[in-house]
């Protein structure tokens, strides 16, 4: 048996030595040449096949490159492929560059490409890409460096999926025990991924479109929004973009050398109507709503200027943008006025009794919680009381899912293709087949929407988007709030970065320290 | 007392297998699809239909719940959804982080607690007590959400000390272990000094002082060894919440723990993920029972565990 201070002392030494195994080299010696990006979350899955949350796809960009790639005025481009040509609505031929490798040496041809999709189509692939393919019919390798993508319909947004990262064929899928993130054949290099802290990427050396400027980068999770600026002030982080909250802005200016940029996003919040609701599948109600919400005000006072009213989802960099639709501008006579109409008068006047109650419901976000006060308060003065419901985000997405809502607040992320309208307002679209939540139904929307997707014209798209976008504008099955700028901190000798609306970092293989 | 110590080894089973059973029906019950955040927007009913097939979620939920149990048995926790992993292996990155934050706020909270009850003890009523008292006060009123960043602005902005946040070399453990210990030197604090301050006043001091023992070996020997009795129980309690992650100082200070983890996989309904966390929760409150059962042993060898 061990005496008592044996077993303290053995006690002791264990303990200190798991302290300083558990240490590791200061996360402060960053490699000379590198670059400290700050980001919300940590990058859950980097092989582009199964990527979704926003890092993953960001960061994953950087190391896979992709057949078309978007720019910065969300304008597809040729990367891996060196030209491409629709022979017929349904088959698009793709030569592709010669001479690029993946990081691992291997070269990339048809083969990969033609893996790439193929195992994203299989059957127990577990990939979320899996629905957004469901059009190609088969990709044929014509040659080494030339393939062939036939699809089963005329499907115009089919090109947006050629966007996707092309991986090294034979790499396993996510649930097979070997997978690892496949190499890429980008501009950076996976270095390492540390779980929950960070993601290394070193500079491709052989990168076919030149070396990048910087040796590397470092994303580093840091999830609170304080202490990412802090960071930034100590010097410890050189590059933010957005998930900043808006009052730290003017502080940032005041107290550090950042070079703080604003930029028009894509990135679209909108107010989500219930329409088989007895009171809200009254048109002249929504409008109402649209009339009482002062937008301006809340983008003033609360968001600081970061954010763009918005009158739709397609924002004004989008091709199909529309800007003729209709308008509504803050207006609580008018928003009373179609109340009345509606045959909700107010009982009492200005009274304290409400026209009706509806509920409100939002992520419990504490910027969230407080533009829906905002709204509260705003509907208050029309005669509309708002119950406002906070949740945790998968109660919050699960009831939105199921329709268990009045109104909710939720935005789009990363619009390229006007087509998503027909995601979320087709009547086809109701969950679980697609994302018209708010159950809306409109056979002129419909058939609009249908033959958007069959034009592979993209001047006869525009104006079949146009139409849509004029009758939703006045349906309002959204009513539309804002899109989000992107806000980029970063120091002043960081050069050459150019900001993507839809908050690509892509750019960042062209960025040089001064 | 070999008889009590396996008595509570056996009993570790049911402990864990009654939290693995709760949790089991508490992420199964709770609204939310991991479906919906794997396959995310796009994906077809179909295809999430088959995703459900083939991760067994459309089996009755007796079934899952003795599929999960029999892969338990064969020491296999499962494979996280989101992230795609070995469930064993992402904890297992995550667990020296959040060990190495609790032993460190835990010697925080020693070393301050057992410094300032002692010098309070003894000069009770004087300002060194009264301090000590204030500290607790202060210790106890202030939330690590605003302690944290404060620190951080003091000692890393400010004077350019250490660290903002992070996890790397021993600079990187200062801020949190501190933002974590304080909180708890204000418990213990208060906790130890009555504890002295009683046991100062037992018969067996005074006996001690007329054998002519010194002041110093009265206090050692006699006082502080009779009142760590009424902290050890705290002091287990609390790191067992320290190993279980501390999701708001974890989160203040970009450390990777197990807090952060749990709630992730909570966040996004990653049902394999969470269970193996609590199991892991579970286990640690259970083995520091234990081990604070040992030493209650130690501190006092006239407790014996007969049964």
């Amino acid at each position: 048996m061990l005496s008592r201070t044996s077993f303290y002392f053995l006690l002791s030494i264990f303990l200190l030595v798991l302290f300083f195994v558990s240490c590791r080299p200061s996360s402060e010696n960053r490699p000379p040449g590198y670059l400290v990006a700050a980001i919300e979350s940590y990058p859950l899955q980097l092989d582009p096949r199964y990527a979704t949350d926003a890092n993953s796809v960001r960061i994953g960009n950087l190391i896979y490159n992709s057949l078309l790639r978007a720019d910065e005025n969300s304008e597809l481009r040729p990367e891996l492929v060196e030209s491409w040509r629709v022979v017929d609505d349904l088959t698009y031929v793709l030569d592709l560059r010669k001479g690029i490798t993946f990081h691992d040496g291997r070269p990339l041809t048809a083969t990969d490409v033609k893996f790439t999709y193929e195992s994203i189509l299989q059957a127990d692939s577990r990939s979320p890409k899996r629905g957004l393919l469901e059009p190609l019919q088969a990709i044929e390798q014509i040659a080494s460096y030339q393939l062939k993508f036939r699809l089963t319909a005329p499907h115009a947004p089919f090109v947006e999926q050629l966007t996707l990262g092309i991986v090294p064929s034979g790499s396993p899928p996510a649930h097979d025990v070997t997978h690892r993130p496949p190499a890429g054949s980008g501009p950076f290099i996976l270095a390492g991924m540390e779980s929950g802290e960070k993601v290394t990427l070193k500079a491709n050396p052989n990168y076919w479109d030149g070396k990048p400027q910087l040796a590397g980068l470092i994303f580093r999770s840091v999830p609170d929004a304080m202490v990412r600026v802090l960071e930034f002030k100590k010097g410890s982080v050189d590059f933010m973009q957005n998930d900043l909250e808006p009052d730290v802005l003017p502080w940032l200016a005041r107290n550090t050398d950042a070079d703080i940029g604003s930029y028009d996003g894509t990135t679209y919040q909108y107010i989500g109507i219930n329409l088989s609701h007895p009171i809200l599948r009254n048109v002249k109600v929504r409008q109402a709503l649209a009339c009482a919400v002062d937008r301006d005000r809340i983008i003033r006072h609360v968001l600081k200027g970061t954010v763009t009213k918005a009158n739709g989802l397609l924002a004004p960099i989008n091709w199909a943008y529309d800007d003729t639709v209709q308008r509504w501008p803050y207006d609580p006579t008018r928003a009373k006025r179609l109340l009345d109409e509606a045959g909700f008068a107010d009982p009492d006047g200005d009274g304290p009794l409400p026209r009706f109650r509806l509920s409100f419901k939002t992520t419990n976000i504490d910027l969230r919680r407080r533009i829906a006060e905002a709204l509260k308060e705003q509907l208050h003065h029309v005669g509309i009381e708002l119950d406002v419901r906070s949740y945790e985000w998968a109660t919050f997405f699960s009831d939105v899912k199921k329709g268990n809502f009045h109104l909710y607040s939720l935005a789009w992320v990363g619009v390229m293709d006007p087509d998503i309208l027909y995601q979320i307002f087709h009547s086809l679209s109701v969950p679980p087949r697609g994302d018209n939540r708010g159950r809306y139904m409109n056979r002129e929307v419909d058939r609009l929407l249908d033959q958007g997707r069959k034009t592979t014209d993209r001047a006869k798209r525009k104006l079949v988007y146009a139409q849509a976008q004029q009758i939703l504008a006045e349906d309002l099955p959204y009513v539309p709030l804002w899109w989000w700028k992107n806000v980029i901190v970063k120091r002043p000798s960081i050069e050459g970065f150019v900001p993507y609306p839809d908050g690509e970092l892509i750019s960042l293989q062209k960025v040089s320290w001064r | 007392m070999k008889r009590y110590f396996i008595h509570r080894l056996l009993l570790l089973l049911p402990t864990l297998l009654g939290a693995l059973t709760l949790v089991f029906l508490l992420v199964h019950l709770i609204p939310g699809d991991p479906v919906d955040v794997m396959l995310g927007e796009t994906a077809s009913a179909a295809d999430k239909e088959e995703l459900r097939r083939s991760l067994g979620f459309d089996r009755p939920l007796a079934e899952q719940y003795r599929s999960f149990f029999a892969g338990l048995a064969f020491g296999n926790l499962g494979r996280s959804l989101y992230e795609q992993q070995s469930v064993a292996m992402i904890i297992g990155a995550r667990l020296p982080a959040t060990l190495q934050l609790a032993l460190c706020a835990m010697l925080v909270a020693v070393l301050t607690s057992f410094l300032l009850a002692t010098l309070a003890a003894k000069k009770r009523g004087g300002w060194i007590d009264r301090s000590a008292l204030l500290f607790s006060l202060l210790g106890l009123s202030l939330p690590n959400f605003w302690l944290g960043p404060l620190l951080m602005i003091l000692f890393s902005i400010q004077l350019g000390w250490l660290p903002v946040s992070g996890r790397g070399g021993v600079t990187h453990l200062v801020l949190p272990s501190f933002t974590l210990g304080l909180g708890m030197a204000a418990i213990l604090t208060r906790i130890l000094r009555a504890g002295l301050l009683q046991a100062a006043r037992e018969d067996y001091v005074q006996t001690a002082r007329a054998k002519g023992l010194s002041e110093k070996q009265v206090w050692l020997k006699h006082v502080l060894r009779n009142a760590l009795l009424s902290v050890a129980t705290v002091m287990s309690l609390q790191f067992g919440s320290l190993l279980t992650g501390s999701l708001i100082t974890e989160t203040i200070f970009s450390w990777p723990g197990l807090g952060r983890l749990t709630i992730q996989a909570i966040q996004t309904r990653d049902y394999p993920l969470v269970q193996g966390c609590v199991l892991v929760i579970a286990t640690s409150y259970v083995l520091i029972n234990f081990v604070t059962d040992i030493l209650y042993k130690l501190i006092d060898p006239r407790i014996t565990y007969a049964r």
